[in-house]
């Protein structure tokens, strides 16, 4: 599994970074979501779906399988 | 004169959608101004209703559609929104223009405002909580708002712009009158007022360049080189100055008032003093209860919306407290509950106008409140509360609040 954001929708909230800031950060020109490895370890991964669930804009997802 | 962003009369409004509701009026006797808001659902009007009041307006009660409000700007437009309409109402830069154009001081601003940047602010914030909180915490109680609530984001902002703190008295006179005065002379002179405090400290910054925030709006370039236009640079400081305060000091308040009858919560934040993820996630909770603003937008063409007719320039107000209280987004919507896990609420707004100063606001809160219950662990609602100290309107609040302890 990996995460996958969409920056056009991200608007900086940063509550992922709130909730799982081992997988998630933000960046310090704009303030959007930073995604430093997208495949994450599994003892992170209710961590992640809750970060994924509180997006208020919907821009994060978590996609299967690994990046081609 | 005729208003030239002025709202249609309502022969386009069927009778089934009008409501009587006047947002600035508060009951005698309701303590908790959020309540006439929630009445409305409570009282079962339509979910998209039209009140005559204050120039006529629409009032969106669900989550769904204030969310449409917020991201569907080429409807629902953040340009001329003042309601009663007032003309000419400054353009406040980001927040008074549509995307993209918004986008030259929102990038310009966003810097300054992410999670990074406030975490830098974390020392200063820290300061000034514990030497105000200290000022008071042996006297045994205080009007949290004058003590506390309205000073704390006005010294905050005075920081942010590279203002000595001797000028408190003279900011806190500003903006108590540009929040709670309703005579339109006094507010008139009031806004000449904030409007000259900005152009000195402006052109202060233009001759005497610092890193705070003012120096960095007055320095900046656009993409051709250029200052950005002296208006636009006003509007922008008059923003930073309408947006951090009033907004900051009600939902402390709510806050502060809620913990003060609520021993159990109290002694939650205690514990997780040394856990600030958890003690953020039960903040956030707070932050989706106590929401004090109700945001306009103006409606730019002609159009059908959920089967209802809008007119050009017809005014929507979005309350966030509705959104966040909607039960079929969140589950036990009127319980505050500080473990709730999944929490979407929209007290910062969403899309592209959200609140940008957000990370500011909440660390504000988060180390006032860390700070006051290190010096403060326990308090109470005083008994002697002034009458007629709540007010509503597009931010809602208390002018008083006296705790003990």
């Amino acid at each position: 599994m990996r995460i996958v954001a969409n920056l056009q929708v991200c608007q900086g909230h940063a509550r992922c970074e709130d909730l799982c800031p081992e997988v998630f950060s933000t960046d310090a020109v704009e303030g959007k979501v930073v995604i430093e490895q997208s495949e994450f370890a599994p003892e992170l991964e209710d961590k992640v779906r809750m970060a994924v669930r509180n997006c208020p804009e919907g821009a994060l997802r978590i996609a299967k399988g690994t990046k081609a | 004169m005729t208003l030239q962003w002025a709202p249609s009369p309502p022969d386009h409004v069927p009778a089934d959608l009008i409501v009587d509701f006047d947002f600035f009026q508060t009951p005698e006797g309701l303590t908790d101004p959020v309540q006439i808001w929630h009445d409305l659902v409570r009282r079962g009007v339509p979910p998209i209703f039209y009140t005559p009041r204050n120039g006529g307006h629409w009032v969106f009660l669900k989550y769904s559609d204030i969310v449409e409000g917020y991201r569907n700007h080429e409807i629902f437009s953040t340009y001329q929104t003042p309601i009663p309409p007032i003309e000419p109402f400054p353009v406040m830069q980001p927040q008074g223009v549509d995307p993209p154009d918004h986008n030259i001081f929102r990038k310009l601003l966003a810097p300054m405002f992410t999670p990074l940047a406030v975490r830098r602010m974390t020392d200063g914030l820290q300061h000034r909580a514990e030497t105000m909180i200290a000022s008071f915490a042996d006297k045994g109680g205080c009007d949290f708002i004058a003590d506390y609530a309205s000073r704390f984001p006005t010294g905050t902002f005075l920081d942010l712009f590279g203002l000595p703190e001797e000028r408190l008295p003279e900011f806190l006179a500003l903006s108590e009158t540009f929040f709670r005065s309703t005579d339109p002379a006094v507010r008139a002179q009031n806004l000449t007022d904030i409007y000259a405090v900005l152009e000195v400290l402006f052109r202060d910054k233009e001759r005497n360049p610092g890193s705070d925030i003012a120096s960095t709006i007055v320095t900046a370039r656009d993409e051709n080189g250029n200052q950005h236009p002296w208006q636009d640079i006003l509007n922008c400081g008059f923003l930073l100055f309408v947006a951090g305060l009033d907004t900051v000091t009600n939902t402390m308040a709510y806050v502060w008032r809620y913990l003060a009858s609520a021993p159990e919560a109290r002694a939650q934040f205690r514990e997780r003093l040394d856990d600030p993820v958890a003690f953020q996630l039960a903040i956030e909770e707070l932050m989706r209860i106590n929401a004090v603003s109700n945001i306009f937008r103006r409606v730019t063409q002609d159009c059908e919306y959920k089967g209802i007719q809008f007119r050009r320039n017809d005014r929507v107000i979005l309350s966030n407290t509705l959104a966040n209280r909607d039960a079929s987004v969140f589950q036990n919507p009127q319980a505050i509950d500080l473990d709730r896990q999944v929490n979407n609420h929209v007290t910062f707004g969403v899309g592209p106008h959200r609140c940008m100063g957000s990370h500011l606001a909440k660390r504000e809160i988060m180390i006032s409140l860390q700070e006051w219950l290190r010096q403060i662990p326990d308090f109470e609602l005083a008994e002697d509360q002034d009458k007629g100290s709540i007010f509503g309107g597009s931010v809602m609040g208390f002018t008083s609040l006296k705790l003990r302890w």
